[in-house]
């Protein structure tokens, strides 16, 4: 028994950089932390929510939220916006028309992307503690 | 490329969203694939019917 707790001990050890890298994998392509924590159930919940949310938000021509931004709605925007990882980039290759927000569509679009962008956000944030060992 | 928008009405926006959030919380919320399905349809539920209230509430207010 006693040589068994040095084993445990070391089993719980966790490489610092290992988290911080699952966390940014996730934030990259939603579900990718998890994918690569073998949570696989998870990485289809993240990847189909965020993405479902993301491509649903451009299709009813949502507005996405650029960096320089004037207005401190359009920054709280963007930073819910950018969560989403790389359906951020999407809209140059999915929005044709461009955002139409003077339609209600286009309003509902907008808080879609937004979201997208929050879900990955919890995604990224669950990640990290199961990669941190702070949650199962 | 999405050359054509989507037209969807204000309750199927509404499901959609509400569809897609119930999952990710049940998804975090709960372990067990039983769990998480009967928990995503409360949610799901819960969404609608808080949604479709404050509609109600806000209608004589719309006008």
């Amino acid at each position: 028994m006693a040589s068994e707790a040095p084993l445990t001990e070391n089993s719980r050890k966790v490489n610092p950089a290992r988290p911080i890298f699952i966390a940014f994998a996730a934030w990259v392509v939603p579900g990718l932390g998890h994918l690569l924590l073998k949570r696989w159930g998870r990485a289809l919940i993240f990847f189909l929510a965020a993405g479902g949310l993301a491509v649903v938000g451009y299709g009813m021509r949502g507005e996405v939220f650029t960096p320089l931004s004037s207005d401190p709605f359009g920054a709280l925007g963007f930073l819910a916006d950018i969560c989403a990882g790389v359906f951020y980039f999407l809209p140059r290759f999915l929005e044709a028309s461009g955002p139409d927000i003077s339609r209600a569509a286009g309003d509902y679009g907008t808080r879609f992307i937004a979201a997208a962008g929050i879900v990955n956000l919890l995604g990224v944030l669950d990640a990290y503690a199961i990669a941190s060992r702070r949650r199962s | 490329m999405l050359r054509t928008a989507l037209h969807l009405s204000h309750f199927a926006a509404m499901v959609v969203f509400a569809l897609l959030v119930s999952i990710v919380l049940a998804g975090l919320a709960r372990r067990t694939a039983a769990e998480r399905i009967r928990y995503a349809l409360w949610t799901l539920m819960m969404f609608l019917l808080v949604g479709v209230g404050i509609a109600w509430l806000m209608y004589p207010f719309s006008r």
